[in-house]
């Protein structure tokens, strides 16, 4: 077992680049190992936040939801269901389904805001953009 | 040599000799990375004509784009005598019967290369800049051919309204191939459908992956061949341009496009080439559409990796680190607070 599985995969990820890579016997086999070198990578910078920052998205779509009229464009009773949701568990599984819930109900509440409420559009764009940056990676030009 | 590549080849070398009608040696075979819409290979073979070394391309079991292989290999030989520089096109098999899948064979361009990462070291700033002089110009001029006179038209289809078209394509993909919810790429689909530019009355052989890593060059920056031609249609020609600018081809470098000149040069290098002007309210949207097309791409890698028979890693890398750039992409360019802190302000 690794007792510190994001480092294990980053120390994993750098000995496949830099000592299996170079002793590969095909440009092919080199280069593909490149590539799931950095997917360890990927992987180790999520493993360690992909619970988090998939709650913090579900908290914060929670605030936006909970401010729209009830005209918004978004099924109420979904809206309900979602705002009243836990995660089944903390398993990723479990907090990824609802975070699709989530996402799911912001497409329809941004289209509606786009047209009705400039605002909610633009506290939208301000989840987005922190969305987008808190699930990005970090990792080496290829 | 791995057997499994030395059977292929030696399976291939059987083919040619049966469609040569002589005697066919394999020499050598090795897997090109890089290709994620075909499996692509080196073969070096020998008959009574002398050596040959080949490009043989082979349909992969699941592909990063759909694509059609025969409107690809007729567009290779439809392109090939003009000046834009392409393999020469020779064989097209159908039948999987001889390598399991389909195929097309190209004569290889020796002595080339098509990344660039060595080029961002210092003293290497004027081969950078004439490969992206002879880049941009060559994608002006494959803009300014007359499709008719290339002959395309005769297996491509002349949109009425090529914006409206490619939106609505790539709108399909995103929508079919999602395997989680995509609110960015629904924003800018809406903001695309909105902002909807009218038929520039321009239709040319659009190229639709023409960026830095589809070409060729040698060691004085000349382009010696362009590839990959399976997104090739016809369509507006700013298309091509806005693809070639995207900032996630030279990511994460912002200043130079294609990581090769400033934003502004290659645009005034393509219409020097193209004779035409670039109407910049119509280019904004044609650049947010080539960073949707993108995400539809990586979205769509996605789901292959996911449910396809390959497990290539080039999939997983596109479905994901590319999407998550692309994302970030679209959010900068859509944002109206955005900060462009990874694209180029619209104009």
């Amino acid at each position: 077992m690794i007792p510190r599985p994001p480092q294990g995969l980053a120390d994993l990820a750098v000995k496949l680049a830099t000592a299996v890579a170079p002793e590969t016997c095909s440009r092919f086999a080199e280069a593909s190992t490149g590539m799931i070198s950095m997917l360890l990578l990927a992987l180790a910078q999520d493993m360690e936040r992909a619970v988090a920052v998939r709650m913090e998205d579900i908290d914060e779509l929670k605030v936006l939801f909970g401010d729209v009229p009830a005209e918004a464009g978004v099924d109420s009773q979904a809206r309900t269901a979602f705002l009243d949701a836990r995660p089944a568990s903390l398993r990723l599984s479990d907090v990824e389904a609802l975070h699709a819930e989530g996402l799911a109900l912001l497409i329809d509440l941004h289209r509606w805001a786009e047209q009705a409420d400039a605002g909610l559009d633009e506290r939208i764009w301000a989840f987005l953009v922190r969305h987008s940056e808190r699930h990005r990676l970090d990792l080496p030009a290829l | 040599m791995h057997p499994a590549l030395r059977t292929l080849g030696e399976r291939f070398a059987r083919y040619l000799a049966s469609r040569w009608n002589e005697p066919v040696e394999l020499e050598a075979i090795e897997q090109i990375p890089g290709g994620a819409s075909r499996e692509t290979y080196r073969v070096r073979v020998r008959s009574a004509e002398g050596p040959s070394s080949l490009i043989l391309r082979r349909d992969p079991k699941t592909s990063l784009i759909d694509t059609e292989r025969a409107l690809e290999y007729r567009t290779y030989a439809a392109v090939h005598p003009t000046s834009i520089p392409v393999p020469e096109a020779l064989i097209l098999e159908e039948d999987p019967a001889h390598l399991d899948r389909p195929f097309s064979v190209m004569r290889e361009i020796p002595d080339c290369e098509t990344s660039v990462a060595g080029l961002a070291e210092p003293g290497r700033s004027a081969l950078r800049e004439t490969l992206g002089r002879n880049k941009w110009t060559l994608l002006g001029q494959l803009a300014a051919l007359d499709p008719e006179a290339l002959g395309v038209t005769e297996f491509m289809k002349a949109p009425e309204h090529p914006a409206a078209r490619e939106l609505a394509y790539w709108s399909s993909v995103v929508r079919e191939d999602s395997v989680h919810p995509q609110p960015i790429a629904e924003a800018a689909i809406r903001w695309l459908e909105r902002h909807l530019p009218p038929p520039s009355g321009r239709v040319c052989l659009v190229h639709g992956d023409f960026r830095t890593g589809n070409f060729l060059y040698d060691a004085d920056g000349e382009i010696r061949g362009v590839l990959d031609w399976e997104m090739a249609h016809l369509g507006d020609p700013l298309e091509d341009l806005a693809w070639s600018l995207d900032p996630l081809w030279a990511w994460p470098e912002r200043t130079l496009a294609g990581g090769l000149l400033p934003r502004e040069d290659a645009i005034r290098i393509w219409e020097q080439a193209s004779g035409f002007t670039v109407d910049r309210r119509a280019f904004r949207w044609w650049q947010v559409f080539a960073s949707l097309k993108g995400l539809a791409i990586w979205i769509s890698s996605t789901e292959d990796f996911l449910n396809g028979e390959t497990k290539e890693p080039i999939l997983a890398m596109a479905g994901w680190v590319m999407t998550d750039r692309q994302n970030r992409i679209l959010v900068d360019r859509l944002n109206p607070e955005g900060d462009h802190r990874y694209t180029e302000p619209l104009v």
